[in-house]
């Protein structure tokens, strides 16, 4: 009997490539997006993307609605960062009616997008805790994070959607009553910020799942065109705010966040102190707020536009965010197209799964029991000869190794 | 590795107000300017139907203003806008391209309802009834 075992002269062995599909419900983010992320054991071998879960077809209606019903179609494209997207339509309807806005209103519209900056990191940052598993600090984080929705309703008289730019100015000004309340907000949430930015920098989890993890080298960011604080994270400066120095930003004092990690934590780190810089600015806005008319009559804009088209770029939260704006004369654009930050930074950042734990692929890490889709192939080993071959699934279920 | 007070954060925290507010029990705070239901003041209202055109989600139609009401002059077509609130996206374009300044901003939010909800019966509670007393003409001009 013994011998007979000691006989064997093949091994099989069967490496499991798990298909794991983290999402299309909320792999990370509450976004629809699948990630199908391929896993040998622990690791992950290849990751794919699948979008288009949510396509609404926007840039379609844009082209039957009116230049000025696409304003607030605009800003309802994304619902954290709807005063950009708002911004960068109206700043490109502007350059084709020829119009610039007064000063006051460009601060009021730089002040809107730096809350709203503000808020997005924050909303980003507190999900970052709760997909590691730090839901205390996701809660605390998100209760503070209301303190600046409401310094946003003040300004333009809603928590999320503010519908606050038109073309030529800003929907409603700000008197001295709102901006002491603003800052009253502002030096309540700036020691918040400072104390979460010590939890995410000494906390030992957060340290644990987050540094040295999804790190981009410089070239990699640039090859693959990522944007926003993901390419900063890594080193490379580019912010449209600086560059293109749209709005206010021309006046208004700011600097560029840089680190030279590039992993997880550098880009939790960078969005800090971006808030750090967005509160300055803010800061900034409501002691040096010029005089004059920011709220222009609506009632006498010119309802037909000329032929011309316009090319505009905002820096959003995630990144640049750029418009194109044609028109051929009359009431509706004859194209809109959207070019959002998030896109290049998903779809492309793909291939870099490759390499680290399932559980550091960051949909999947809070909230989705992996479930095993399809074992692809085994490989067969001759002991004897020291080869190996490769036998799909339906040859080893007839016995054919 | 440096210790963070999380922990006397969340003793502390155990013994403040919570900071859920209980809605429906409770009010939520809201600016006394936020953008809430908003309707026509059919005294200053001309029926020019131009909120109608320029509603971005087609939310406002022009209906006849019913027999029994004394209808300002100015307002020769007799009709009115009506705003469908479930459809509404609360961005006040007809507010502010209204000709004649007639539409009432509030901030009121809260708009769940058994009842179709539309601004029918407020706009029309601004107008009087035809059996009253005429009326000395319209008096916001």
């Amino acid at each position: 009997m013994t011998e007979e075992v000691n006989k064997a002269d093949k091994v099989v062995e069967i490496p499991m490539t798990l298909e794991i599909p983290v999402g299309p419900q909320h792999p990370a983010l509450h976004e629809p997006l699948l990630i199908k992320v391929y896993a040998e054991g622990e690791y992950v071998i290849k990751a794919e993307a699948h979008t288009g879960y949510n396509h609404r077809g926007i840039e379609k209606l844009a082209e039957k609605k009116s230049f000025y019903q696409d304003i607030f179609l605009c800003g309802r494209v994304c619902g954290i960062c709807n005063t950009v997207h708002a911004d960068c339509y109206v700043r490109a309807l502007e350059h084709i009616l020829n119009k610039e806005p007064p000063p006051r209103a460009k601060y009021l519209r730089t002040l809107t997008m730096e809350l709203e900056r503000l808020h997005s990191h924050m909303l980003v940052l507190a999900v970052t805790a709760e997909i590691v598993g730090f839901d205390t600090l996701f809660m605390h984080m998100m209760r503070d994070r209301e303190l600046i929705m409401k310094a946003k309703e003040i300004v333009t008289g809603n928590r999320v959607i503010a519908d606050y730019i038109m073309v030529g100015g800003v929907r409603r000004d700000l008197n001295s009553e709102k901006i002491d309340k603003l800052k009253k907000i502002l030096t309540k949430v700036e020691p918040r910020i400072r104390y979460y930015w010590r939890v995410f920098e000494e906390d030992v989890t957060l340290n644990k799942r987050l540094v040295d993890v999804g790190k981009l080298t410089p070239v990699q960011v640039t090859s693959h065109g990522l944007l926003g604080p993901v390419a900063r994270a890594s080193g490379v400066a580019t912010d449209s705010r600086y560059h293109d120095a749209y709005d206010a930003y021309a006046e208004v004092p700011f600097r560029i966040v840089t680190r030279k990690e590039g992993d997880c934590m550098a880009r939790s780190l960078v969005r800090f102190e971006e808030m750090q810089v967005s509160l300055e600015i803010c800061r900034y806005i409501l002691n040096h707020l010029p005089e004059g008319e920011a709220v222009p009559d609506e009632r006498r804009l010119p309802r037909r536009f000329p032929e011309g088209e316009a090319f505009t770029t905002v820096e959003a939260p995630r990144g640049e965010l750029t418009y194109y704006v044609m028109s051929k004369g009359g009431v509706n654009p004859y194209r809109v197209k959207i070019r959002t930050p998030s896109y290049n930074n998903i779809i492309n950042t793909v291939p870099f799964y490759v390499d680290h734990t399932i559980a550091d692929v960051p949909a999947i890490l809070a909230s989705y029991d992996p479930c095993i889709s399809c074992m692809e192939r085994v490989i067969v080993v001759d002991l004897r000869k020291g080869t190996r071959k490769r036998v799909s699934m339906r040859d080893l279920a007839r016995g054919d190794v | 590795m440096a210790k963070i007070p999380l922990l006397k954060e969340v003793v502390k925290l155990i013994f403040s107000k919570p900071a859920t507010i209980q809605y429906p029990r409770e009010e939520t705070p809201v600016e006394p300017d936020a953008r809430g239901r908003q309707y026509a003041d059919l005294n200053k209202c001309v029926g020019c139907s131009l909120c109608m055109i320029e509603c971005p989600s087609k939310a406002i139609k022009m209906e006849k203003i019913p027999e029994g009401y004394e209808v300002p002059k100015r307002n020769a077509r007799k009709i009115y806008p009506v705003v469908d609130y479930l459809k509404c996206i609360f961005c006040y374009r007809c507010v502010t391209v209204c000709p004649t300044k007639a539409y009432v901003m509030t901030s009121e939010y809260r708009l769940a309802s058994d009842a179709p909800v539309n601004s029918r019966e407020l706009s029309l509670s601004t107008l009087k009834k035809a059996s009253q007393e005429p009326s000395q003409g319209d008096e916001e001009g």
